[in-house]
């Protein structure tokens, strides 16, 4: 029975990267986050949902063929579905591994809302918000000094 | 010290004294005494924004200190109308002033420039967001008044949703320790609610009423109801007298009521109140004047 079970596992990476301890329902998100990048458009990755988990109950998992996850991926994903394991792989042990939290700033992520801000005239500047209400997800622009609910930001991804 | 004056969000309390402090140094200082200090230096006033005050007073302020003033009074004068970024001239302006002060219409460009230049920079209001020079000669104003900023019961009028005077009193006022406000406005022009932090500390008591909240209060301050951003010219018609303030309200209000307005008044303010003890507001723009020499020789680094 045991072995059967072991069949549905997601199989050992070589070298890669793996987001662990994704609450059951918030791995779908992390994939969005991942695939909105350009480069990451072609990275092979494996996506688990529903995992038993001592920790959750359950959990969804990702594991991705490639060496460095960008910061900025990261940072995003840590504003998303914050507490994930990201765990570097080489030669199929973990060799790194970090538990993400949301940032005091967001650096050049997200989009202001407010279109007499400056960052929405002056495209080449960077946006900056700072984490204002860690508890509630509020951001102030550094720029504007506006306070959004994060939720109310869209992202600003080059193409 | 900051290099730069962007917002009230910037400063500590006791820099916000120390300026009040300098206003009154300077304001007790004999001219010729006063006209050494920026001798040889240059203010780049750079209004992206028309402004009739603001930039008259720091320009005299500029000269009354000794310096010299350069500049523009509206966007359609500079190189920005011909394509050029807002950083851009920046880098270009630097290289021929000692501090900038700049006014635009949009939100943010003070701290974009302070961010990217060498020099001091000074915010003369940002589209609706901040107008730090405008609180400091507000916060100076209330304190030769009144001796004192805590504890003072403000009731501000009109349009709270989008004057930058209120917003940056406002946060100004809350470094201060004051808890109590009052706000009389329109539903439409309503204050924010970014601006009211989620804190049980505060009390925010807002109605429609001008006449309740004038026996009560210690200030009023008064803002202009600006027409053009009623969507429906029937909406303003219908609120703009329920802000209009005149002697005979003021009546019913506390000897030592002072009514204050960054101007300029439109009708808000009856031309019979300028002969009362009330109004403020003459005082208040002489005030900036005093206010804006002490900001520049701070930021200047001229020691008193």
């Amino acid at each position: 029975m045991s072995d059967k079970k072991n069949l549905l596992y997601i199989p050992k990476i070589e070298n890669g990267i793996v987001i662990d301890h994704i609450p059951s329902g918030e791995g779908i998100k992390i994939l969005e986050i991942i695939h909105s990048y350009p480069q990451m458009k072609d990275v092979v990755i494996t996506f688990g949902l529903n995992y038993l988990s001592t920790k959750f109950g359950s959990k969804d998992m990702l594991k991705l063929q490639i060496d460095f996850l960008d910061p900025k991926i990261i940072q995003h994903v840590s504003l998303v579905v914050p507490g994930v394991t990201i765990k570097s792989i080489k030669n199929y042990e973990v060799y790194k591994k970090i538990v993400i939290q949301p940032p005091d700033v967001i650096s050049n992520l997200l989009e202001c809302r407010n279109p007499k801000c400056i960052t929405r005239s002056e495209r080449h500047l960077e946006t900056v918000f700072v984490v204002v209400d860690k508890q509630h997800k509020k951001v102030k622009c550094n720029y504007c000094e506006r306070v959004f609910n994060l939720n109310e930001l869209e992202t600003r991804i080059q193409p | 010290m900051n290099k730069d004056l962007i917002s009230m969000d910037d400063l500590a309390i006791e820099e916000i004294k120390e300026f009040i402090a300098l206003a009154k140094i300077v304001e007790d200082m004999p001219a010729e005494q006063r006209v050494n200090y920026l001798h040889g230096k240059i203010m780049a006033a750079m209004f992206f924004e028309p402004s009739t005050r603001t930039r008259l007073s720091f320009e005299a302020a500029m000269y009354r200190l000794g310096g010299n003033v350069i500049g523009f009074a509206e966007q359609a004068a500079t190189s920005v109308s011909k394509g050029e970024s807002f950083s851009d001239t920046i880098h270009t302006v630097e290289n021929y002033s000692d501090i900038l002060v700049i006014r635009h219409p949009s939100e943010g460009t003070a701290r974009l420039a302070g961010e990217i230049s060498f020099l001091p920079v000074i915010n003369a209001g940002d589209g609706s967001n901040q107008h730090p020079t405008q609180t400091l000669l507000d916060l100076f104003t209330i304190e030769k008044y009144f001796s004192k900023i805590t504890g003072l019961k403000i009731a501000f009028v009109g349009d709270l949703k989008y004057s930058r005077t209120v917003h940056s009193l406002l946060m100004a006022l809350m470094k201060f320790g004051v808890t109590d406000f009052t706000f009389v406005a329109p539903e439409s022009l309503a204050l924010p609610d970014y601006f009211k932090p989620d804190d049980d500390r505060y009390t925010f008591y807002e109605t429609d009423s001008l006449e309740h909240v004038i026996p009560d209060c210690d200030i009023l301050y008064m803002t202009r109801i600006q027409r053009e951003r009623f969507p429906d010219i029937l909406e303003y018609e219908k609120v703009k007298d329920s802000y209009v303030i005149d002697a005979k309200m003021l009546a019913r209000a506390q000897s030592h009521l002072k009514v204050l307005h960054p101007l300029p008044r439109v009708n808000e303010i009856a031309y019979d109140v300028d002969n009362t003890s009330h109004a403020g507001y003459f005082p208040q723009a002489k005030n900036g004047l005093i206010m804006r020499q002490a900001i520049l020789l701070k930021l200047l680094g001229v020691q008193l």
